[in-house]
């Protein structure tokens, strides 16, 4: 989604600059440190963050749960305004990731799966001094998932399914068993609540500029897309959090800015580094510490088997035998990253590196088919960011080695959605998966029949990733999903790659959960629980 | 001899005619009125190129929010709560509508009153671009002068090196490289941000120093190269400086009170024609260096085809041009007598 490639020229000049800027003394690494070992947090300081302007760093809608259709970039305002009902949580590692209650006590799901069951926390109440109570909770999901946004949950809820129990209990009934419910409250917009009475008082076009929630902080200014101005909310349930008196989100042109900007003193931390030299600079710098974050969501080259040459299987088994992943990993990122042969990458749930009859890397075998085919002409297509272009210009790279013709091309958000739409795209190297599989998108978004972003239409495979997602057992969706990787190996669906995450950069002496440490992204990003950030004093 | 064929000079006028009249009949109120109403139908011009650029850009506010996962129902649904569903031509003629009352409108996106969004980003694009433009121009003509008083001398050559190096530079390379020195090696001056004027001149002004720079460095080296070869030009070709030079004038006064002021009309007509793209540098520079003016709003309305708001800037942008270059002929006005007394 990133959308602002107008700054990508500032890339060609970043190694140069990063060089000169770097304070290079070949050590003072770190990565996901400052977590345990950071000693007691310590209350006080204010603390800027930037964020890209072309994802996290742009709320033109507002932040209103219901109503910011960009709920699913803006994590970071969201969860500081709103807390969350549930946050995703792990080891300072990564490992070990489970949703946990924050603002619910527990989340409960009935033997059979169909029937969800929230209880709230006693006696929380909103920044404006009202209760945040079982109704509240209910007029904000029935608001938010009326929304448009795609970050509201999928879902399959039963008419009138949700009830209010007591004033701090809450079910959601659904049609058919839903194991993936939990994992869908961390990154949507059900999981962060308004004041439903600052809602009234204000009218939902103020109160989008000037929201009220139950969270670690208010809102003292927001400037929409720009500047958004938090301090500490004095009636957070959590005793003696959030750690910071204030707490700024700077909206700002791209890592290169946001990277100097860093070095100058000018703010604390940077969400979201995508850019590898940079981040090489950062991990070099003794002033900054860097947090590589847990993939969740490999890259995956598609192949559109609905038309043009990939209906035939032959072409699509010659891309697998083409495509060397482990080349790209080492020769573009350092080998940083883990390639994955199916959806599940290191950071999330059910993950297995390794698809049994994933065909293997074999040049002349691709020449072999290829020549079979009498010739493979494939246009590959991408999103315009920086690390998606750059794989997509090594796999043209290693395609035409196997005598396959390429013509690369990048888009922008409306232009890729375009060609999604109309059907005739050949490949496109995209991102499948997320923590939970079937939460949020899920990989039918990739796969499934009846999903418009999907190049395969087979029931077998649908049926499999339906089960998948409605099974309580987790050892049974764990089988499920190997099975659907399996399948979409041995038909020569997508070859996967390497899961690539983003990292966080901080100043040194800052410290939290997610921004110093590793949290799984559970969709996109990973989320930061800004409660928990402290600075040194 | 009526008061129609009396020469018009200074000194002459005749009584009979009252000063009302002779106010009319001046050359520069003539030229405003008559700039006034062309600007009328180019700021009209203006939008309707604007919006059907905008419209040749694929997708629309819904989709632009919604994201590659968006699913056609969403994008329906988001469409109908932002008034997508009308044609084109109708949000158009709606949003002149009320523009020509003075209503602006409200963001597609966020809601907001485009008007209180202007207010707030424009004196930070104005600040920028006014700081930009004053310092480069009061920068070039002391070395566009010195430059020009022996070509090719020692100062000449520094100043043609530096002036080509920063003609080269895109300004948001020099951005980062102003920002990579002064804020972050020497700590000197804010790598980011915006500080209200309101919270003190040097807070404010430290600021937005090195944006500042990074727009009018290119603009400097730009009127230093033009002016100083307008300049010596008139010196080695005009026949009225040989004539001042014969009349033993010394090379400054001549450079200064002769070739000066002929040169100054081409460098007049370059700022003019330059404030627009002046204002373009700022869309990036804004970027760069976090600061809420109308540059970045710009981008961040493009991003979301936010229609409404795009026109705004548009607006903002056409009638910034027509008055600049208004400006422009004011002031040719005032510096050459052949137009000021010009016959009509």
């Amino acid at each position: 989604m990133r959308r602002l490639s107008k700054l990508a020229p500032l890339l060609a000049v970043a190694m140069v600059l990063a060089a000169c800027g770097s304070d290079d003394d070949g050590g003072g690494t770190s990565e996901g440190g400052g977590g345990a070992s950071a000693g007691e947090p310590q209350a006080g300081g204010e603390m800027t963050v930037l964020e890209d302007t072309a994802f996290t760093g742009s709320w033109p809608a507002g932040l209103d749960p219901a109503t910011n259709t960009t709920g699913g970039a803006n994590l970071p305002m969201m969860q500081s305004i709103y807390g969350g009902l549930f946050l995703l949580r792990s080891d300072d590692d990564g490992s070990n990731a489970a949703v946990e209650g924050n603002q619910a006590e527990s989340g409960e799901l009935s033997e059979d799966g169909t029937v969800f069951t929230v209880k709230l926390r006693e006696g929380i109440e909103f920044s404006d001094g009202t209760p945040m109570d079982a109704e509240a909770v209910k007029l904000n999901w029935e608001r938010a998932l009326a929304s448009p946004c795609t970050c509201k949950p999928t879902w399959p809820l039963a008419p009138d399914g949700i009830a209010v129990v007591d004033p701090t209990t809450l079910t959601l009934t659904f049609t058919q068993p839903y194991a993936a419910v939990s994992a869908s409250f961390p990154t949507s917009n059900v999981n962060w609540i308004a004041s439903p009475t600052a809602l009234e008082k204000q009218g939902p076009d103020d109160f989008k500029i000037n929201p009220v929630g139950a969270g670690p902080f208010k809102v003292v200014s927001n400037q929409l897309s720009s500047e958004l101005v938090l301090e500490k909310n004095e009636t957070y349930f959590e005793e003696g959090q959030p750690y910071l008196d204030k707490l700024t989100f700077q909206s700002i042109g791209g890592d290169q800015a946001a990277y100097q900007a860093l070095q100058a003193g000018q703010a604390q931390a940077y969400e979201g580094l995508n850019t590898t030299p940079l981040l090489e600079q950062a991990q070099d710098n003794d002033q900054l510490q860097v947090s590589i974050q847990a993939a969740t969501s490999p890259y995956v080259i598609q192949l559109n088997t609905k038309t043009g040459p990939f209906t035939d299987p032959k072409a699509r088994e010659a891309i697998y035998a083409a495509t060397d992943f482990e080349a790209i990993n080492e020769g573009i990122f350092g080998g940083r990253y883990e390639v994955s042969q199916g959806f599940t990458a290191p950071g999330g749930l059910f993950y297995e590196q390794e698809v049994d009859g994933y065909p293997e890397f074999d040049p002349d075998h691709a020449k072999e088919l290829v020549d079979e085919l009498g010739g493979l002409t494939v246009k590959l297509g991408t999103i315009s960011n920086y690390v998606a272009t750059q794989i997509n210009t090594a796999l043209q790279t290693q395609w035409e080695e196997a005598g396959i013709d390429v013509e690369i091309e990048d888009y922008q958000l409306s232009t890729l959605i375009q060609q999604f739409t109309g059907g005739q795209w050949q490949a496109m190297l995209q991102t499948a998966g997320a923590w939970d599989p079937a939460s949020g998108v899920g990989v039918g978004f990739r796969f499934g029949s009846r999903s418009p972003f999907s190049g395969v239409s087979d029931p077998e495979l649908d049926q499999l990733l339906a089960d998948a997602a409605s099974s309580i057992d987790e050892d049974e969706r764990g089988d499920l999903y190997q099975q659907a990787a399996e399948l979409i190996a041995s038909k020569f669906y997508a070859p996967f790659g390497l899961a690539f995450a983003p990292a966080n950069i901080s100043v040194k002496g800052v410290h939290g959960p997610g921004l110093t440490t590793v949290i799984p992204a559970a969709l996109v990003n990973s989320q930061v629980i800004w409660d928990e950030v402290w600075m040194e004093q | 001899m009526t008061a129609a064929t009396l020469p018009r000079v200074p000194g002459n006028r005749d009584p009979r005619v009252s000063r009302g009249r002779r106010v009319a009949g001046s050359p520069a109120l003539r030229l405003i009125v008559k700039r006034v109403l062309m600007a009328i139908p180019i700021i009209i011009g203006v939008t309707i190129l604007a919006s059907w650029v905008l419209s040749l850009i694929p997708g629309n506010a819904a989709q632009q929010l919604l994201g590659p996962q968006a699913t056609p129902e969403d994008i329906a649904l988001l469409e109908e709560q932002l008034g997508l569903n009308e044609s084109g031509v109708s949000r158009y003629l709606d949003w002149l509508g009320g523009a020509v009352t003075g209503d602006l409108g409200q963001s597609v996106v966020s809601g907001q009153e485009v008007s209180d969004l202007l207010a707030e980003r424009l004196p930070v694009s104005g600040e920028l671009v006014g700081l930009a433009f004053v310092v480069s121009l009061l920068v070039a003509l002391p070395v566009a002068l010195f430059a020009a008083h022996r070509p090719n001398g020692v100062f000449d050559r520094i100043s043609m090196v530096i002036s080509t190096v920063g003609l080269s530079v895109a300004n948001y390379v020099l951005a980062l490289i102003l920002v990579l020195i002064f804020a972050v090696q020497l700590g000197w001056l804010p790598a980011i941000g915006y500080t209200p004027l309101s919270e003190g001149l040097w807070a404010n002004l430290e600021g937005m120093i090195l944006p500042s720079a990074a727009i009018g460095i290119p603009l400097f080296c730009f009127y230093t190269r033009f002016l100083r070869g307008d300049l010596v030009d008139q010196m080695q070709q005009e026949e009225y400086v040989t004539t001042a030079r014969a009349k033993g004038v010394g090379s400054w006064q001549v450079l200064l009170r002769h070739a000066f002021r002929n040169s100054s009309f081409g460098l007049i007509t370059v700022v003019g024609l330059n404030l627009g793209a002046l204002i373009g540098g700022t869309v990036i520079v804004e970027s760069i260096f976090a600061l809420p003016g109308i540059g970045q709003m710009l981008l961040q309305a493009i991003n979301t085809r936010d229609f409404i708001v795009v026109q705004a800037v548009v607006v903002v942008f056409a009638v910034v041009a027509v008055v600049a270059n208004l400006i422009v002929d004011l002031l040719y006005v005032l510096l050459d007598p052949r137009i000021r007394y010009g016959s009509r």
